[in-house]
């Protein structure tokens, strides 16, 4: 009789999970099939059509997309790796060492990821301007430190709080300076909590909308300003439209992809670490 | 090999008084035990004369050379923490290795893997130097601790309880090790402890701290004869010693000691020092103290001797330890093993005066002992 | 005595810990102070200029104390804000939150290699940036090729509104939200729960305790903190989202879906009053800082009590 409950149950739990793998699943799915059917088809076809390369060829080839995509490399890259190197070691001060109003500060930082983005961008727009970093990579990366570096900082902080100092103490007396102490032994052991997060950050910086179509224009066009570009013109390709949704999914993929090892337990929060 | 001096060190932790005053000095190739009660700050000592902290007040020097402004790295010392602080991303092995690695004490890795196998095979842990930090238990991650300390031959060794979690047979057989290590390659190594059978055994002399103030410092024998007050009294010797109010009279002999619990008076046994002892300080409340190994009992009523209750009875190895009780006052006495003991059972108790040493009862300090002449002299050591 | 003296404060220069290491917390925290002061600027002008009539169209600008404040705290459009914006962060920050637990928590007790492909495949809705998300559900619900209206013809219903719909148009944007960030909670609580430790549920065990006792007693007080920082980052990036609504019907049908960044971005851009447009943002912004206050100060408690429970 348990045996059976035991099964039951089981049978259930996959179900569920079957249910809500369609739900979220499907969509990319039928993206990718979007993207091999030609518009001649378009209307007239659900699953079975001639699949055709046509629509990958236009995009990648005939139109600016690379380009496009070339830019929120830079940008959203950039940002990750300014963040990455400002942040870790902001990570670190707010985790070892006591100074006044340290939380105060903590919470500040943090802050910058919910303020909302329209009240930065008005004033931003006006400031880029006279500083002429409107329309920039520059201004781009720096502005997405509000979004990349405040939940990296928040969570390498934890990794660090969680590293013992005296193993710090242990590494000064057998004869490490401060620097190789920090990158030889504390590095390491942040490692997971800093590519989940780092890719969290390249996530949200891949993403963002509302900052480059206010603060860039012409001349820096992340993806996700651009792609709007596919949908309004005369007639909708479809497939092109598609292949040009699937392909700017991908580097983020392809990064989680690359640490999926490190991602699950770099994000767990006041949880037992090694 | 370096002499460690501490002048007046004081280490405030924000408004708590870590160390107030600490004065030490600790000769070349000394192996220097410091003991006291948890939170007193003997890992704060380490800490200052490692260099990982540095003191609000006071100087730390080796050899002379004054320390404070040298930073942990350079001042050549090997540290064994309470709390292991092993890399847990390196093995142990490489653990052990790496302060032979570092840029300021590097050794050629010829050298490190021979000396790493000489520790791990006399620390009996050769079959873990593959295994990471993660998998192995309190006992062995104390013993990579202590591992990478010896692999160095630093100018003194700093051991924060570095027996603590291991088990009575291993701690017994690395007691051995270390005191033998010690005495072959001479550096001088101050250790904590608290527990006090490790401090005998091990210290040429001990230190006791309590509540950031060193107590009093001496040899095993100084301190456990002659405590300099009750609360060292106390924290030396298993069980712990018997602490009897009285009051002392003087007479035409000599004295009599009268109890608090009960009244009974007790001729004190003649000792000219003892009683020119007693005649300069004029007390008249004191504190005897006895050690449970001084005094005898009897279940059948003896003249002469207390009559008081069984209060408990306990076996701690080889021996037992009865409690007996009279009024408020509990005495402890050893006796062998395997005795049918009933509780509130009657129990005779006399007590070997001539053992006995003497405390302000007010100030619970030493005003003198039986044979403290010849105490003093067999309890020196020779520098 | 006098000598002592000297003594002691030559000795105690030597106890001044070096300039160089005193100074190296601030140094180590300057770079990210340096980037996010820059960014405070633009916080503070924006309470500069709503007191102002600033406009692009206007060259010259006047000081207007608090009556941009005043017109706009007492006009509808305002109010009607401030209700879209509620009652979008709500509904999809609970969606999100059930959803992604229960997703976790299916994830977490299934072991076959369905579930464990899933794990890492369940992520990608999240890589997909909500832009995209709402291009990709608008032509799956499009009234005349999408897979989703197909669909529906099986059962009979044509041409469903969604996005059209004043009634349905909620609904929708919420799905869409639903559909790109439920991987982010997933992710954060299944995190939490392979992390969890063994020995609370072993004595658990001992003690008898039933399914529905370990979740409450154990699995949810020390998943916390990781509830926290989902809730946290949902509910503040719901209350002022602007991409997916943008995306998909700009604020319509009518003012249906005008949020109160929505709103703040069409007064400003479109209707190019600044000035005007500020005080909405400005009070979403206050109100986002107060609950995350609050939500931060949970978690730090949580956090802590946490690792309490493990020793």
């Amino acid at each position: 009789m348990n045996s059976n409950k035991k099964l039951l149950g089981a049978v259930v739990q996959n179900l569920l999970l079957v249910i809500y793998a369609i739900f979220a699943l499907f969509p990319l799915i039928w993206m990718v099939i979007l993207t091999f059917k030609p518009d001649t088809q378009m209307y007239t076809t659900t699953f079975v059509f001639d699949p055709t390369l046509d629509n990958y060829k236009e995009v990648l080839f005939n139109s600016d997309y690379i380009s496009y995509m070339i830019d929120s490399l830079i940008v959203s890259g950039g940002a990750v790796i300014v963040s990455v190197v400002a942040g870790v070691p902001a990570a670190y001060a707010l985790a070892r060492y006591n100074f006044p109003k340290k939380e105060d500060i903590a919470f500040q930082i943090l802050s910058f990821k919910f303020a909302p983005e329209i009240l930065v961008v008005l004033p931003l727009f006006m400031i880029f301007q006279k500083l002429r970093i409107y329309d920039t990579h520059f201004g781009l990366i720096w502005v997405y430190q509000l979004i990349s570096m405040p939940l990296l900082i928040w969570v390498v902080r934890g990794y660090f709080e969680d590293i013992s100092v005296e193993i710090e103490h242990a590494a000064q007396v057998d004869g490490y300076t401060w620097y190789q102490i920090f990158f030889k032994m504390l590095i390491p052991l942040i490692k997971p909590g800093l590519v989940s997060s780092a890719l969290l950050a390249f996530i949200f910086a891949w993403n963002s909308f509302t900052f480059p179509l206010i603060l860039a224009g012409t001349n820096v066009q992340p993806i996700t300003v651009a792609i709007t570009k596919f949908l309004g013109t005369d007639s909708a390709h479809y497939g092109q439209l598609a292949v040009a949704a699937t392909v700017s999914a991908l580097p983020a993929i392809i990064f989680a992809l690359c640490i999926q090892k490190h991602l699950v337990r770099g994000l767990s929060f006041g949880a037992v670490k090694g | 090999m370096s002499r460690i001096q501490l002048e007046n060190v004081t280490k405030k932790f924000g408004k708590v008084t870590a160390l107030d005053g600490i004065t030490l000095d600790i000769k070349d190739k000394e192996f220097f035990v410091l003991f006291g009660p948890a939170g007193a700050g003997k890992t704060t000592i380490l800490n200052c004369i490692a260099g990982i902290q540095i003191p609000e007040e006071g100087v730390v020097k080796f050899d002379g050379e004054v320390m404070n402004l040298v930073d942990a790295a350079h001042r050549d010392t090997a540290m064994v923490f309470e709390n292991y602080a092993l890399y847990p991303q390196m093995t142990v092995y490489d653990n052990m290795a790496s302060p032979l690695r570092s840029n300021l004490y590097k050794k050629d890795e010829e050298y490190i893997k021979n000396k790493i196998q000489e520790i791990a095979e006399m620390m009996k842990m050769d079959y873990l130097l593959q295994r990471l930090p993660s998998q192995l238990s309190n006992g062995q991650k104390q013993r990579v601790a202590m591992g990478r300390a010896l692999v160095r031959s630093p100018r003194v060794y700093l051991m924060d309880e570095p027996l603590a979690h291991l088990d009575a047979k291993l701690r017994n057989a690395m007691r051995t090790e270390l005191k033998e290590i010690q005495a072959n390659f001479g550096t001088t190594s101050i250790y904590v402890t608290h527990d006090f059978m490790e401090a005998m055994s091990l210290g040429d002399r001990i230190a006791i701290v309590n509540e950031g103030h060193i107590v009093q410092i001496g040899t095993g024998d100084e301190i456990y004869y002659m405590p300099c007050n009750e609360f060292v009294a106390q924290l030396m010797g298993d069980p712990e010693i018997n602490i009897i109010g009285g009051t002392l009279t003087k007479t035409a002999g000599g004295y009599t000691y009268t109890m608090n619990a009960g009244g009974k008076a007790y001729e004190l046994p003649a000792d000219a020092d003892l009683f020119a002892k007693f005649d300069e300080a004029s007390l008249e409340k004191i504190e005897m103290g006895m050690r449970p190994q001084h005094l005898k009992y009897s279940f059948e009523p003896k003249e002469g001797y207390l009559k008081c209750s069984v209060y408990s009875y306990e076996s701690i190895g080889n021996k037992s330890v009865i409690v007996a009780e009279m009024g408020e006052l509990q005495l402890r006495m050893i006796a062998p093993n395997g005795l049918s003991v009933k509780i509130d059972q009657d129990v005779y108790v006399d007590m070997k005066l001539e053992h006995a040493m003497f405390f302000n009862a007010d100030t619970k300090e030493y005003v003198a002992r039986y044979n403290e002449a010849e105490i003093k002299s067999f309890a020196k050591r020779e520098d | 005595m006098k000598e002592q003296n000297k003594n002691s404060t030559a000795v105690n220069e030597l106890n001044v810990v070096p300039f160089k290491t005193r100074m190296r917390p601030y140094l180590i925290v300057a770079p990210a102070l340096l980037i996010t002061i820059g960014i405070m600027i633009p916080f503070i002008m924006s309470i500069y200029y709503s007191l102002t009539s600033y406009s692009f169209r206007l060259p010259n600008y006047s000081f207007v104390g608090l009556k941009n404040w005043i017109a706009i705290l007492s006009s509808g459009a305002f109010w009607k804000a401030v209700w879209v914006t509620l009652r979008y962060a709500f509904f999809s920050t609970a969606f999100e939150m059930l959803l992604g637990m229960g997703v976790a928590m299916l994830l977490n007790n299934l072991n076959n290699r369905f579930s464990k492909i899933l794990r890492v495949a369940l992520i990608f809705p999240l890589m997909v940036a909500p832009i995209t998300a709402t291009i990709i559900w608008q032509l799956m619900l499009n009234n005349s090729v999408g897979i989703v209206e197909k669909f529906l013809n099986i059962f009979g219903v044509y041409n469903f509104p969604w996005a059209a719909g004043a009634s349905t148009a909620m609904m929708t944007v919420v799905m869409i939200d639903v559909w790109v960030n439920t991987s982010f909670c997933m992710l954060l609580v299944l995190a939490g729960l392979q992390s969890l430790p063994k020995s609370p549920f072993e004595s658990a065990k001992i003690d008898g305790g039933s399914p529905w006792f370990n979740f409450r007693n154990l699995t949810l007080p020390m998943l916390k903190p990781s509830l926290y920082i989902a809730l946290l980052f949902r509910l503040m990036a719901a209350l002022q989202e602007y991409a997916i609504i943008f995306g998909l019907t700009k604020g319509g049908p009518g003012d249906t879906l005008m949020n109160l960044s929505l709103t703040s971005y069409q007064t400003g851009f479109q209707f190019q009053k600044f000035g005007f447009a500020l005080p909405y943002i400005l009070v979403l912004w206050v109100f986002i800082n107060m609950v995350a206050k609050q939500i931060v100060k949970r978690q730090r408690a949580a956090q802590k009590q946490a690792a309490g429970l493990e020793e």
